[in-house]
């Protein structure tokens, strides 16, 4: 929500970035102040992705132009983990398997290093079991989970979930969610951004990149932005979103032609 | 011992007799053959490649050259057609048979359009420019001696070419017929899809007396960019022959191999598959049955040669072995250097249904690229006991069961032939094969 | 490979000192006048003399294996020195009487020595270059029966158990390297274990190569009677040199009706440095006789140095009811090369084995695995199953897996499974997000992966394991 003492903690402007020598992000303006939803839609390729990546640091992209400043310092002097621990949290759209690490232990040693990284204290096993089960309930997560590899042998709803719980775990000031809503059922879509919705205080901010406005019937943005070949073109209230479902993306790019025939 | 000289004479006997080809290349390529199959030897036990296919009892035979074809009507071997195929190429002992076969008129030399199916004498010289650069450049002799002598006996042969774009809707059979004791045939096939061409061709080996000869054959079959090739082949020797074959595929971008291999004959059987992926994008799918009792050894070694990024191979080779019948498999999947984001998975399963019956399984993977997901398993064992379990508390008696579960796990083999009337016929054998008697 | 996974990886090795002692080296070359010196150095019976030379005359009569998938400049056997021994002026009758230089070299390299030492519970054999210097807690092992000694010691204790055993499992003919070994060999441990003693604690032998042109072919006899039961662990280090040492060593394991041996080794040896310059050449032989009924041998084996790795830690599983055991990892960086696998002989009934093998390839290396199971067709009932996985660090690496599988009897159930992993950008940037760093991750996902193998050593071994892959790979993800 909205509120009166609000406080800025992302600032991006003119950000542009290439991957593999092509310009993806073609100079992005956005303000988050906490306690704000903002949704970022778009057709495949407008760069909403992109985006996600370059704010969480993956290696694959270059950033060729503009600034972000996170809670007053330069994003981009910090590197990935660096960036996590302050408070940036990526959830992936496609989160990665790997076997053989244990769920439990990999969200402990990360929910681990973020408390040392705020002086706070750190769990041992048993505290953190205790701990990350009470979190499992609000995503109606199994606790087997625990025990399997990280991501390994999920299903795309398993992955997800698991995404929020370390949004839940490491409690970011900034979460981007990257596609969360894909390849989620109606039910687990429910659970998803109930979590989501539970997370999200005045103190923080939640940017959601999707492509269709069903996950926003749920988690109700303050500001929708359209994103069209690298730049956010449209910027509207939840409102936006439910146009965009009933009219496509096309008569923005159109409008967006026209404004800047005129 | 048999001095492998001596046996290679008796193989390179009938060679002088072959006429000229008008074409340079052509006879220089036979020549270089016969240069290399005399510095090879039979290869023995002690060669890597060779290490559980003992075939000195094919080193002992005297061979002879076939000089003259037999002479058979249609109605000797109808029984072999096939219903779907409208085109069909029949060698009896190695020998083009041109009142048996049904080539595609002379028209294909002209019209692009057109596929071509005809034998080799013939279409080395209508098709020299589609046929040059690839016969005898994809299956190598340097270091094979079977295919040094097949290619030293090069004359006739089944050339199909599907041209560019054309999907032909009616599969190609290639019938090669035995009927000679003690001869040594040399069949040879070139397959070539143009880009985006898909066909489907039926390799199919037979014989009409259960006797001794040898089959030696080399097939090579190319794909262009975006073409498929489906690819069947079926050996069904005579139990006491031998059968050696090598078979090189090269893949060209985003192209598609499928094949299905089917082994019941010959007293050993030797089969070289080898498939370079030589562009990105390309698939493979390998298929393999063996269904083999009494004496026989089948022996499938096959290479999986990814050489570019994005490749996909599948392979299912599958084996039942009664008797004290013997089966081979050797399955190298090599992933060379920069052929990233490879995903190859490969599975061996062998099911032994006698006290005597062995198998040799070695499933290799060779991999030099870090982005790659491959995965191979093999199995050797019995039919599953809760299956049988299963079907006997439905009433099914032990043999019945057992029957019923060997059956199915060849099946699952042969189901992957695109051609109803040999799916068909194959499934009886299977059937027939792989049924024990009530005690 | 970033700079990250490339720091990851390259570790300085951290044994490669060389200790200055004075040594005893016979010189170079290979004929039987050096058998005859080895033997009469050690004031051997006759009959060990014999089997020296037998193994000789066989030698000769071999060629080196050509089938491994390593390659390496020929060996010249004549230049190589075949027995180098500090020197002591007399013999030794207590741990205090040990050259002070020595006792410091093992305690740097953290092998205790005394038997106060930190490692409590472990009794040491420690071989130096081609002899053993020491051996812990033999008294203590005494007591309750344990022969636990040099093999030079047992030679001349013990003749007629060595004589019943030795060559017994490994014949002297048994391969080009195993026939070297068994006519130079020098020293090794010999452990005795009589019917129905557990041993009380682990046993373990430590060698060290210390002598640039000398080579190491240490011999190793253990022998488990009727209910017996042991856990036997070996470590080896050596100098960095800038030329190759040879290490062929053999390693023999009896164990009778219902005995269980299980044998670690954690292998250190100097790998040559990041050129592939120098390191040791482990040309090795292990095999155990499961030849009783319901008898077990387990190896578990964690090997990173070595430039070569050629080693291949069997079973022969003769004993109905035996049990056969292969974990393995195997880390190869530079150019490291490795070809490492085990064989499984099933010939008794219901016999079992399970192979685990992990190997992980970074930098210019290759490793293969190389397994083979054979069933017998006396061998009904038996099962066997496999599983190598494999993870490459990199793209200049090799990763490559041969499983033999021969099955001679129609009631035998076989199982082979191999996958590939990797450690990329797409893993350590999930990590990092997470804010874990790239070290932690890297740490994280490889011990993940050996997971299966580290579980079967021994603590204290599982510490220093894992220390030890953390080291090796350190630089070379990211």
């Amino acid at each position: 929500m909205i509120h009166q003492d609000s406080r800025t903690l992302l600032e991006v402007r003119g950000l542009r970035a290439v991957v593999n020598g092509i310009e993806i992000l073609k100079g992005i303006d956005l303000t988050v102040r906490s306690g704000e939803v903002h949704a970022i839609m778009g057709t495949n390729g407008s760069g909403k992705s992109t985006f996600a990546k370059v704010l969480a640091g993956h290696s694959a992209y270059e950033v060729t132009g503009g600034s972000v400043i996170f809670e007053g310092h330069n994003l981009f002097d910090l590197k990935p983990e660096e960036r996590a621990r302050a408070g940036v949290f990526l959830a992936f759209q496609y989160p990665i398997e790997i076997p053989g690490v244990a769920n439990s232990h990999f969200l402990r040693l990360a929910y681990n290093t973020v408390q040392e990284q705020r002086g706070q204290d750190e769990l041992d096993p048993l505290e953190f079991d205790d701990f990350v089960r009470e979190k499992m309930k609000l995503l109606e997560m199994n606790p087997d989970f625990l025990d399997r590899g990280v991501n390994e042998g999920f299903s795309g709803g398993e992955k997800k979930r698991n995404e929020i719980l370390q949004m839940a775990l490491l409690e970011p000031r900034v979460a981007i969610l990257d596609e969360t809503d894909s390849g989620l059922d109606i039910d687990a879509l429910r659970i998803v951004t109930n979590g989501v919705n539970q997370l999200s205080t005045k103190d923080n901010a939640i940017i959601l990149v999707t492509h269709y406005q069903r996950m926003l019937n749920y988690i109700v943005p303050d500001f929708v932005h359209v994103m069209h070949a690298g730049r956010i073109i449209k910027t509207g209230g939840k409102e936006l979103a439910l146009e965009l479902e009933t009219r496509g993306y096309d008569w923005v790019s159109a409008e967006q032609r026209a404004v800047a025939g005129a | 011992m048999v001095t492998s000289n001596s046996y290679l004479e008796s193989l390179l006997q009938g060679r002088p007799q072959l006429p000229p080809s008008p074409l340079a290349w052509f006879n220089h390529l036979r020549a270089n053959a016969v240069d290399r199959a005399g510095t090879l030897k039979v290869p023995t036990t002690r060669d890597e490649e060779w290490r559980f296919t003992d075939i000195s009892p094919l080193a002992a035979l005297s061979l002879k050259p076939v000089r003259a074809a037999s002479s058979l009507e249609a109605a000797d071997v109808e029984r072999f057609y096939l219903p779907e195929a409208k085109n069909r190429l029949v060698f009896v002992d190695g020998v083009y048979m041109p009142h048996l076969s049904s080539p595609t008129g002379p028209d294909s030399a002209q019209d692009p359009e057109v596929v071509v199916v005809t034998d080799l004498s013939t279409a080395v010289l209508a098709h020299a420019k589609a046929i040059e650069p690839h016969l005898g450049r994809h299956a190598g002799f340097q270091d094979n001696l079977f295919a040094a002598l097949n290619t030293a006996f090069l004359h006739d042969g089944a050339v199909i070419i599907a041209p560019r774009n054309v999907a032909v809707e009616n599969p190609m059979h290639v019938l090669f017929i035995a009927t000679q004791s003690g001869a040594a045939s040399h069949p040879r096939c070139l397959f070539i899809a143009q880009d985006g061409s898909t066909v489907t061709i039926l390799e199919d080996y037979v014989t009409l007396r259960e006797d001794v000869y040898v089959t030696n054959a080399v097939t090579e079959v190319v794909l262009g960019n975006n073409a498929q090739i489906n690819h069947i082949r079926v050996q069904r020797d005579s139990a006491q022959a031998f059968h050696i074959a090598n078979c090189a595929v090269s893949l060209a971008r985003s192209s598609r191999y499928r094949s299905v291999s089917v082994a019941l004959g010959a007293r050993i059987s030797r089969y070289d598959l080898n498939t370079r992926l030589e562009d990105e994008g390309a698939e493979c799918a390998i298929d393999g049955l063996a269904l083999i009792t009494g004496r026989q050894l089948a022996d499938t070694h096959t290479c999986i040669d990814h050489a570019k990024p994005n490749g996909i191979s599948r392979q299912s080779h599958k084996c039942i072995v009664d008797g004290a019948a013997q089966a081979v498999f050797n399955g190298k999947v090599l992933v060379r250097p920069g052929a990233q984001r490879t995903d190859s998975a490969q599975s061996s399963r062998n099911l032994l249904l006698s006290a005597k019956a062995r198998v040799d399984t070695k499933p290799q993977l060779e991999i030099f690229a870090d982005d790659v997901k491959c995965a191979h398993g093999a199995t050797v064992g019995q039919l599953d006991n809760e299956e049988l379990f299963y079907l006997k508390s439905r009433g099914l008696s032990e043999v019945a069961a057992r029957n019923l579960l060997t059956y199915a796990f060849g099946a699952e083999i042969i189901e992957r032939i695109s051609i109803a009337s040999l799916r068909h016929r194959l499934e009886q054998t299977a059937l027939e094969q792989t049924k024990k008697t009530e005690l | 490979m970033s700079a990250v996974l490339q720091n990851l990886v390259n570790q300085p090795y951290k044994h490669g000192f060389v200790t200055e002692i004075e040594s005893d080296i016979a010189p170079k070359g290979l004929n039987e006048d050096i058998i005859k010196l080895i033997s009469t150095k050690k004031n051997e019976p006759a009959w060990m003399l014999d089997f020296r030379l037998q193994a000789y005359q066989h030698w000769l009569t071999m060629e080196e294996p050509k089938w491994p998938n390593v390659k390496y400049p020929k060996i010249d056997f004549q230049a190589i020195s075949y027995y180098a021994a500090p020197k002591s002026k007399k013999k030794l009758n207590s741990m205090d009487e040990v050259d002070p230089e020595l006792l410091r070299t093992f305690e740097k390299l953290g092998v205790p020595m005394h038997e106060r030492a930190a490692l409590a519970g472990v009794a040491v054999d420690v071989i130096f270059d081609s002899v053993s210097v020491a051996t812990t807690y033999k008294q203590k092992l005494a007591e309750v029966g344990i022969i636990f000694c040099s093999i030079s010691e047992a030679i001349q204790m013990h003749p007629e158990l060595v004589r019943q055993y030795l060559g017994t499992v490994v014949p002297v003919g048994d391969n080009y390297y195993a026939a070297l070994n068994s006519a130079v060999f020098t020293d090794g441990t010999f452990c005795f274990i009589p019917k129905g003693v557990k041993c009380p604690m682990d046993l373990s032998t430590y060698f060290r190569i210390n002598t640039e042109e000398s080579g190491q072919f240490e011999r190793t006899l253990i022998v488990g009677e009727e209910g017996s039961s042991v856990s036997y662990l070996e470590g080896c280090t050596a100098p960095k040199f800038d030329t190759n040492q040879l290490h062929a060593a053999v390693v023999e394991l009896v164990a009778l009706d219902n005995a269980d041996i299980k044998y670690s080794t954690v292998q250190n040896w100097y790998a040559g440095d990041e050129n592939g310059l120098g390191g040791i050449y482990n040309f090795v032989t292990k095999r155990g006789l499961a030849k009783g009924v319901n008898s077990r041998i387990s190896w578990t084996q964690v090997e990173t140095g070595s430039a070569i790795t050629w080693k291949y830690p069997s079973c022969i599983l003769r004993g109905d009811n035996s049990v056969g055991e292969f974990y393995s990892v195997a880390v190869t960086n530079h150019y490291q090369q490795a070809d490492t696998g085990t064989k499984m002989v099933h010939i008794g009934k219901n016999t079992r084995s399970t192979i685990v093998s992990k190997g992980i390839s970074a930098g210019h290396s290759n490793n293969s695995y190389r397994g083979l199971v054979r069933i017998a067709p006396t061998a009904a009932g038996a099962r066997n199953y496999s599983q190598c996985d494999s993870m490459l660090i990199g793209d200049k690496c090799g990763a490559n897996t041969f499983p033999y599988i021969q099955v001679r009897n129609q009631e035998a159930k076989v199982e082979h499974e191999a996958s590939t992993s990797k450690i990329g950008e797409d893993q350590l940037f999930y990590f990092a997000q997470r804010g874990i760093g790239s070290e932690e991750a890297v740490s994280m996902i490889i011990n993940g992966f050996c997971k299966d193998v580290f579980q079967q050593l021994p603590m204290e071994f599982a510490v220093e394991a894992t220390k030890l892959l953390g080291f090796k790979l350190e630089g070379s993800v990211g």
